[in-house]
């Protein structure tokens, strides 16, 4: 009743959007446009043409190996961050709610990794990893024990997982977190007293409380996990040790800013976009955020 | 000719007063500099001081930013330069030069942003902006500055000219790509220096039984000199100085010696994934025995007194002589045409650029490493490493340019990110060297 | 009474253990900081070798560097202008659009939301010279304005879904009492919504803050002049990004990193529960 009037709907939106359209949406569209030419430089030089190439760089896509790999590993952590980041994160956030004292001293701890750049933190973990000297190199040696190659093929994609993983829990606890606090004491409050367990507290009342919030993280964490990039390309660039851990987002800056093949990292780009839509599609299907409306 | 000068700077005169018009701020203070400059220009054959008394500010970009070794060198001639100037003022923004750097620099090209002055590469690296046809070439300047360069070898002049062979950059110094050896570990395990091929496999050899890094690289991160030096030896200067349009077979030849060292166990364990640096602390922390870098890596290398720089030894059935070396001249000052079409500027662009490349500079800047531009006088507080350098850069009997400065970035950056794959022999090098001249003839 | 005490008693052997796993996953959230700061009084050569222990000689040295070699306090300021600006539009925009999305229903809606979640996907190198070539010919080069528009736009869309997603949860029977009590749309937004969404916005804010101050790209490319730039660009020339002078990185990041804790703590006063309490009961 109160939402059936359309004016303030445009009055609402349109700010927003505008700048939107004309800040991204028309510069990406630009953008892909171009990648049917040659691109030489990210910019047109005067007096100078791109030669139209169509349809090519869309058959290199269909046949890279490593676009086979990238899209592997890019789905792969799909599946991780919504076990693990998002995971962890729900179990932080009810456990910090849940605990009296103290609370703001987590808030604050857990934030950390996302303040400190990527660079740095891949830093540390290169350092962690080295071989010659490295902190989990020098723990085995004071164990008497081999020095291990942590970045060998076969275990590369894991010892990237885990930093990736691990630092942007914050991100999704931070969040969850707020979610929670909109939830009233009240309903807890009365479902104590009606006998309801902590544990079962959580799932009937939290999670379908949070059922919206929860979404919006999967969302974020899918989509996230699709452009995953710095850290990886900090720890293992160009997909370090021999391909084996190529992801789309570091395979795309590897096409653009490394090889300088601008044209074809543009239509890399436009597939992470298309994925991601699909993906966040899917998952709204099925988790229906809307469904309490 | 005296008369088309006046012409011309009555025309300039117009622009400027129209544009100093529409202009903000005091215009009868400009207006009244208008017309000094106006008249100091007919007069500048006679009082060429004169003509430079209005204030100017000079946009300038150099490579000299960030943590590069010369940054304080360029900072202090620029301090310099406007003491003893003081109508001109410099607005400088000097960075390293990364990919981003280099896209900034491109869009500025392209929308007409470009600074007045800039150090930038010469070679194809620069083809982006040469594109753009924003430079004055040196034989203009000359033209009406006949000091323009005087201290700069022709040879350094002629090293820094662009791929379509017109001279339009001043050098400062230049740079040579050797084989750091630590002598103290080749002493220690009664090793020779590996001045030939037979050498260098004992040598990787033994090390290698004495748990030493025979040799730190990082072939992910930067294989360039192994690249550079195992083509060249290979297929010899000319036949690598060469841009083929089938794949040289030489060249390939070159790129499989990888696989033969890295089943040697010539390369870190971790080669695959460590990072330049921390493979140079290898170098120079003795890990590691040897290490193929250029001129400017000598600097930080901890160990000044048992640290030598020896030639590349030919791989078996190569074509280089004993004493073929990778280096040349890569940078150097440019004036773009905003600034030499603005009577103002030009004379400051000119002042200024030859403030960098005069004689004293050029010391400055070379100290002790690489190759100078300009003919420098050999320095006393040389260290026996900078001394085994020197040695090593005169005794070379061929400098070529390394591959990146012939072919496109695009082809290069392909042929180095498929270094790894060839040392494990996944990929074969003629197919790599097949598709990187594909790209290079696109 | 027995009971009570009893209760009591459960629930702090459950705390004690809750606490011991949240400080678990503290400690390693809180290593790279202290792993950071600690580096920053080292030498660069000590960090390479030796960074996981105590700095051998104290050196103050890569601060010294830092503040030396430019005016950092001048970066910090042009840095507030533009985040600051940029986290203000943000919160704004992003509460209206998602009041639109989650309130109304209408043709397009659903293309207008995968259209948001796409954006979300835009890697900015792609969208960065064409807003550049845009910038140049209004020539604003080197006007924030020119970082703070691309990036208004840039953060809107995570904005916009965290938004949305809040905007779900809270039931619509306070909007439509305070339509019947003859309240507008407008009132609605300003008297109830805003208010109710403090403390996800106060996260919003947070992370648009965090991620303008530590775009360095579209920095770079927009901001010129060097009494422009702001503190992380600047830092990042000092430090050239991936430079080998680890000490220097060290005390740069933990220069970057205060006015972003110091705005987070501030903030998150705001995700407070009892604040939406209080406003839900009122």
């Amino acid at each position: 009743m109160l939402y059936k009037k359309k004016l303030p709907l445009f009055i609402f939106l349109l700010p927003g959007f505008i700048l939107m359209l004309v800040f991204l949406y028309e510069p990406f569209v630009e953008n892909i446009i171009n990648s049917f030419y040659d691109m030489t430089s990210f910019v047109k030089m005067p007096g100078k043409e791109w030669k139209f190439i169509g349809l090519d760089n869309f058959e290199k896509l269909l046949t890279d190996p490593k676009i086979k790999i990238s899209l592997v590993n890019s789905f792969k952590m799909m599946g991780l961050t919504i076990v693990f980041q998002v995971g962890i994160a729900f179990i932080l956030a009810i456990l910090v709610n849940s605990i009296k004292r103290g609370q703001h001293i987590f808030r604050t701890v857990y934030f950390f990794p996302i303040v400190i750049s990527a660079t740095a933190i891949g830093l540390i973990f290169k350092l962690f990893y080295n071989y010659n000297g490295g902190m989990l190199n020098q723990l085995l040696k004071a164990l008497d024990k081999e020095p291990i190659n942590w970045l060998a093929p076969s275990i590369a994609f894991i010892m990237v997982s885990i930093p990736t993983l691990w630092s942007y829990v914050g991100f999704y606890f931070v969040i969850m977190l707020t979610g929670l606090s909109d939830i009233s004491e009240d309903v807890f409050e009365a479902a104590a007293i009606d006998g309801c367990s902590k544990f079962k507290q959580v799932f009937y009342i939290t999670i379908p409380l949070l059922r919206g919030v929860i979404c919006t993280c999967i969302t974020l964490a899918v989509t996230g996990a699709l452009k995953v990039f710095d850290l990886p390309w900090v720890i293992v660039p160009k997909g370090a040790p021999q391909g084996v851990t190529h992801f789309l987002g570091t395979y795309m800056y590897e096409q653009t800013f490394t090889i300088g093949n601008i044209d074809y990292g543009s239509i890399i780009a436009l597939l992470i976009v298309i994925l991601g839509v699909v993906v966040s599609g899917i998952v709204s299907k099925i988790l229906k955020p809307d469904a309490n409306l | 000719m005296k008369k088309m000068k006046r012409i011309l700077s009555m025309v300039l005169t117009v622009v400027l007063v129209f544009s100093l018009m529409t202009a903000c701020g005091k215009k009868e203070e400009t207006k009244e500099a208008a017309k000094d400059s106006a008249s100091t220009e007919e007069t500048t054959d006679t009082e060429s001081t004169e003509a430079t008394k209005n204030p100017v500010t000079l946009t300038t970009v150099s490579m000299h930013g960030g943590t590069d070794p010369n940054a304080g060198n360029y900072q202090a001639i620029n301090e310099q330069f406007m003491a003893e100037n003081s109508y001109i003022t410099l607005e400088d923004d000097s960075q390293s030069a990364d990919q981003d750097w280099k896209t900034k620099i491109a869009a500025d090209f392209a929308v007409g942003n470009e600074p007045d002055v800039i150090q930038y590469f010469t070679d194809a690296n620069a083809s982006d902006v040469l594109a753009a046809d924003k430079f004055v070439s040196i034989d203009e300047i000359k033209a009406e500055y006949p000091d323009y360069a005087k201290d700069t070898l022709d040879t350094a002049l002629k090293a820094a000219s662009n791929p379509d062979g017109v001279q339009r950059a001043v050098p400062t110094t230049g740079y040579w790509e050797g084989l750091f050896c630590n002598k103290d570990l080749f002493d220690k395990y009664g090793l020779e220096l590996p001045t030939d091929w037979d050498k260098m496999t004992k040598a990787i050899e033994t090390f290698k039984e004495n748990d030493i890094v025979p040799i730190a690289v990082s072939l992910n991160n930067v294989p360039h000199y192994w690249v550079e030096f195992l083509m060249l030896s290979s297929a010899g200067p000319d036949g690598y100085a060469q841009v083929p349009t089938e794949t040289p077979e030489d060249w390939a030849k070159g790129l499989s010696m990888f696989k033969t060292l890295r089943d040697m166990g010539a390369f870190p364990a971790d080669t695959d994934t460590i990072d330049n640096e921390l493979a140079g602390e290898l170098f120079k922390n003795k890990q590691a025995a040897m290490q193929l870098d250029g001129s400017w890596y000598a600097g930080g290398v901890t160990d000044q007194d048992n640290t030598v720089v020896v030639a590349f030894p030919t791989i078996p059935g190569g074509k280089a002589q004993a004493g073929a070396m990778v280096g040349g001249i890569s940078s150097g000052f440019y004036i773009t045409k905003k600034a030499w079409e603005d009577p103002d500027k030009r004379d400051a662009a000119v002042k200024f650029v030859m403030a960098h490349t005069n004689k004293e500079s050029v010391t400055k800047y070379w100290g002790g490493n690489g190759q100078a531009a300009c003919a420098v006088d050999p320095l006393d507080t040389m260290t026996p490493l900078g001394v085994s350098g020197l040695e090593y850069s005169s005794a070379a009997t061929s400098i070529s340019s390394p591959t990146d400065a012939r072919i496109s970035q695009e082809a290069y950056n392909t042929l180095i990110s498929g270094i790894v794959e060839v040392s494990t022999g996944a990929k074969d090098p003629k197919d790599l060297l097949k598709e990187v001249l594909e790209i290079n003839n696109k | 009474m027995t009971k009570q005490t009893k209760r009591k008693k459960r629930i702090s052997i459950s705390q004690i253990i809750i606490y011991i796993i949240l400080s678990l996953w503290a400690i390693t959230t809180i290593f790279p900081f202290v792993w950071v700061v600690n580096n920053s009084f080292k030498p660069s050569s000590e960090v390479v070798n030796s960074s996981f222990e105590l700095p051998k000689e104290f050196t103050l040295d890569n601060y010294t560097n830092a503040f030396d070699r430019q005016n950092i306090l001048v970066s910090y300021k042009n840095s507030l202008i533009i985040s600051g600006s940029v986290t203000i539009a943000v919160m704004i925009l992003a509460t209206m659009m998602a009041f639109a999305l989650t309130r109304y229903t209408f043709k397009g809606r659903g293309i207008v939301q995968s259209l948001i979640i796409s954006s979300l996907m835009f890697p900015a190198f792609s969208t960065i010279i064409p807003v550049f070539k845009m910038m140049t010919g209004m020539e604003l080069l080197n006007n924030p304005i020119s970082v703070i528009l691309p990036q208004i736009a840039g953060n809107l869309s995570f904005a916009a879904v965290i938004m949305m997603g809040f905007l779900r949860g809270l039931p619509l029977e306070m909007e439509e009492a305070a339509y019947m009590e003859g309240a507008k749309v407008g009132q609605v937004f300003t008297r109830i919504i805003i208010p109710l969404c403090r403390p996800s916005l106060a996260t919003v804010a947070i992370f648009c803050f965090l991620w303008s101050y530590n775009d360095l790209f579209t920095q770079l490319i927009m901001i010129r002049r060097r009494t422009m730039y702001p503190i992380s660009a600047l830092l990042n020339e000092i430090s050239s990004k991936y430079g080998t002078d680890y000490g220097l990185m060290a005390s740069s990041v933990t220069l970057i990193v205060i006015p972003v804790l110091i705005v987070y703590i501030f903030l998150q006063k705001n995700i407070i529960k009892g604040l939406t309490a209080g406003a839900i009961k009122g």
